[in-house]
């Protein structure tokens, strides 16, 4: 591991020899990610781009063009919009979660426990 | 505060993506079709995702992020429902999830928290997911700084349960810069 000084000015000199063996040139933007206990630096286009490219060339031309007009549409969409999307079924969870019931019946859930139970009895917590 | 070239490289062997991480891995390949930059978020889940794969790592979401998936367009939706297996809610799921509620997670988050507990393969083995990934800086932070807490909870819950419910384990919630640095 390598230990980088903030200089002054809060600049971060990153070795040369790291900055060559990890392709990077004057210019280039690295991201910082922020960790919840740590700050790392990631150079993380060239699997990112590999990630997309061996995606992308895997499908026909035809679903590409179709994955094209679906891209459009998505990204056409507010953020508000892409929200409510992706919290579909939010409101229902909170429902289920806040339900009142006897907490030795839970509804929807699979109990496995009875199989291994002695019958005739119940489990206790 | 570190600062660090060089990861950790220790792996858990089961991981439960949470809803954030499945919607920035579909929307990264989303601008990828738009020929649009990924965000920094997006581009981080698509990482983590791949490199769990790579490195053989059982990956689970929930029934409610696996129901939003299947309604989302096949082409981008599908390599995570393959990649993923869906978890059902296990008996007693509902009742931790109540009891994280106490320590101030919002109910989404109490649920996919629990479900890492008490999510069940096949509706008939409890999953044992040892990770939970999230892109929820919140979610993360309030089980780190509580997890002392919690985990005393955890465990008189479920030291008052049959087996195999008594001998599970908490698991870790991390994000996916977490994830991203010791991978």
């Amino acid at each position: 591991m390598e230990t980088l000084t903030i200089e002054a000015e809060s600049n971060l000199i990153i070795p040369a020899e790291i900055s060559r063996s990890s392709g990077l040139r004057p210019g280039d933007e690295v991201p910082l990610h922020d960790a919840t206990d740590r700050l790392f630096l990631f150079i993380e286009d060239l699997e990112a781009r590999a990630a997309a490219q061996e995606w992308w060339n895997s499908m026909s031309e035809e679903d590409q063009r179709l994955a094209r007009e679906e891209a459009e549409w998505y990204e056409s969409l507010s953020e508000e919009e892409r929200d409510a999307i992706w919290n579909e079924g939010n409101e229902e969870l909170e429902k289920w979660l806040d339900e009142d019931d006897d907490e030795d019946d839970e509804g929807d859930e699979f109990d496995i426990s009875t199989i291994t139970r002695p019958a005739g009895t119940r489990p206790v917590g | 505060m570190n600062l660090t070239f060089q990861p950790s490289h220790v792996l858990p062997a089961r991981v439960l993506l949470d809803k954030g991480v499945a919607r920035r891995v579909y929307e990264f390949r989303v601008r990828v079709a738009k020929n649009l930059p990924p965000t920094q978020l997006q581009t981080e889940s698509m990482i983590v995702f791949r490199r769990l794969i790579h490195r053989a790592v059982q990956l689970y979401i929930t029934t409610e992020c696996a129901n939003i998936l299947q309604r989302r367009q096949p082409r981008y939706a599908k390599t995570i429902l393959i990649r993923a297996e869906t978890l059902s809610k296990g008996r007693y799921l509902r009742r931790w999830a109540r009891r994280l509620r106490s320590f101030g997670f919002s109910p989404e988050d109490a649920v996919v928290t629990a479900y890492a507990s008490f999510g069940l393969i096949s509706h008939s083995q409890i999953a044992r997911v040892e990770v939970v990934v999230t892109n929820d800086l919140r979610l993360a932070k309030n089980f780190k700084a509580q997890k002392a807490n919690i985990e005393d909870r955890f465990k008189r819950m479920v030291s008052n349960l049959l087996d195999p419910y008594s001998s599970l384990k908490l698991p870790e919630v991390v994000t996916t810069a977490d994830a991203l640095a010791s991978t």
